[in-house]
């Protein structure tokens, strides 16, 4: 007798509403037509004489889901971290969307969303006011970032906590408030640093899921790094696989998996091009 | 948004952090209150030496006690950076267009009215007990400055480069006895008049806290000395001058 309405049916979600806000305060997108994301040489060798990355060459194109995966220590998040302008890099250049990343850094800043591997959040405030901040600083008005913070709260399914504090909340759930804090300005490069690293398989699954959601509706540029081959098999269109600093190879990961074998996993595709396990490196790091 | 703003949000949000944790609110305080009645009724008979400025030992103590609130108060604003750090956010903050200076500024903000507040309830408390400013409201606040300044330049400075090395709240908390040290080898309880030992006199010469302190002090008891008060602040000037950029270049250092 009662069929689901169709305006419910059609009723739009916290996504589409968001979209429609990013509508309202569009944010230029890039400063050039080339590929948002380019290294050139990258390298960094901290004071300690420690040379975390080197030389690394890599492109990546707008809307692509790219990751860098490898072993703890690998330089996975020192590279990651002179993309998103918080560690300078000693060799080479990078660009994001269109701007050098020491020589323009606010401008690159104003571009990206970065979700550290350490969900850097302030443990005195709620959800709420810190997602507030983070869009207030990245310059929307009192209204739109608390309209904005709402619905991305309510997007990761954190309605319930957005005033509680985050000193109460669980490391799950401050990774996807630093998630959200990320998304407030909308982005269009997004940078995850080991963006499940210590969850469940649930809430792994749910980050995926969503992520996925964000990038195909927002056309985010997406690059992470992960240690678990199978998030980057999951969610990337090309990885670049990365031990000791450099990239040992690049690519979809189905084309990597075939150079190896026909039922080759990325792990074989790691020992295929560094000659160790990658279980084993894990292990070592 | 421009800079200032962005410091003044941020500011905002040290202000509304503070009263979040109980236990630094009330530790931050209440021991510089009972500090003050304490050593307010053991030494109250010191007033009555002759050539004493006062015949009111609260009222020569009420400068005393706003650096007490200030110098070591500066210091949870270390510890409050050092958690920042540790947990991650102070570089949160860095991925929006923002700057290191940005966001130590609107700390610092924050910071300075907090330190402000609690230096005016000593100088409430100090009325209450029957202590008089001599140059009235605009003397008490050019005191909670000059007092809050010197915080910032002093153990404000060296929390921060020790928060800044150690990332680590309870080691920045370790040191915050030192900045009584500061403030106890000065004429802070007694004039130096009435100080025999020339060695300690010494040592209070060249304490750059006491060349605030006693600007302070006169701001409280007598009027204003516009050349010591010159000097005070000029003493803070120069302590600012060497602490600020050591603070910028160590931070350079440990993150770049």
């Amino acid at each position: 007798m009662t069929n689901p309405s169709p305006v419910a049916a059609t009723a739009p979600s916290p996504l589409d509403d968001l979209l429609a806000r990013e509508r309202t305060q569009p944010l230029e997108r890039t400063s050039t037509l080339g590929d948002p994301i380019v290294l050139e040489n990258l390298g960094k060798t901290y004071p300690d004489g420690t040379e975390a990355v080197r030389g690394i060459s890599l492109r990546v194109a707008a809307g692509e889901s790219f990751g860098i995966l490898g072993p703890n220590g690998a330089g996975k998040s020192t590279t990651i971290g002179m993309l998103g302008t918080l560690v300078k890099p000693t060799a080479g250049r990078a660009s994001v969307a269109g701007f050098d990343v020491v020589g323009r850094p606010t401008e690159v800043r104003r571009r990206i969303g970065f979700a550290m591997q350490q969900a850097g959040v302030d443990e005195f405030a709620t959800p709420w006011e810190l997602v507030v901040l983070q869009g207030r600083l990245h310059g929307l008005p009192k209204h739109e970032a608390s309209a904005r913070a709402g619905l991305l709260l309510g997007i990761m399914e954190l309605a319930d906590e957005a005033d509680r504090r985050l000193a109460t909340l669980s490391g799950g759930t401050k990774r996807r408030v630093d998630l959200a804090a990320s998304l407030v300005h909308l982005p269009p490069v997004l940078f995850l640093d080991e963006p499940t690293e210590g969850l469940d398989p649930r809430s792994r699954s749910g980050i995926w899921d969503l992520l996925d959601r964000l990038r195909s509706r927002l056309g985010v540029t997406l690059v992470l790094t992960t240690h678990y081959m199978e998030e980057g098999d999951r969610l990337c269109e090309r990885i670049a696989i990365i031990d000791r600093g450099t990239v040992v190879a690049e690519g979809a990961p189905a084309a990597l998996k075939a150079t190896v074998g026909r039922d080759a996993t990325l792990e074989d595709v790691y020992l295929h091009y560094t000659g160790r396990a990658f279980e084993d490196t894990r292990m070592a790091a | 948004m421009n800079a200032p703003a962005q410091a003044l949000l941020l500011a905002q949000r040290a202000l509304v952090q503070f009263p979040r944790n109980p236990i630094l609110l009330g530790f931050s305080v209440m021991p510089v209150l009972i500090m003050y009645l304490v050593f307010g009724g053991l030494f109250e008979g010191v007033a009555e030496l002759p050539g004493f400025p006062t015949d009111n030992y609260f009222e020569y103590l009420a400068p005393t006690a706003v650096l007490l609130a200030t110098v070591p108060g500066i210091g949870n604003a270390g510890v409050a950076l050092a958690a920042d750090l540790q947990n991650g956010y102070f570089h949160k903050l860095l991925t929006t267009p923002t700057s290191v200076g940005v966001v130590m500024l609107g700390r610092l903000l924050g910071d300075c009215v907090r330190l402000a507040v609690q230096a005016a309830l000593v100088l409430l408390l100090a009325i209450a007990l029957g202590a008089e400013v001599a140059t009235g409201v605009p003397g008490a606040l050019l005191m909670i400055v000059m007092g809050t300044l010197l915080g910032i330049v002093t153990f404000g400075a060296i929390s921060a480069n020790l928060a800044i090395r150690t990332r680590d709240a309870a080691a920045v908390q370790a040191i915050q006895p030192m900045a009584f040290l500061l403030i106890f080898l000065t004429s802070a309880y007694q004039s130096s008049d009435h100080i025999d030992s020339g060695v300690l006199r010494t040592i209070i010469d060249l304490n750059p806290a006491e060349h605030v302190l006693r600007p302070m002090r006169e701001l409280m008891l007598s009027g204003y000395d516009w050349g010591d008060i010159g000097i005070g602040f000029l003493v803070i000037a120069a302590l600012g001058v060497v602490a600020l950029p050591i603070t910028a270049r160590n931070y350079r250092s440990a993150y770049s």
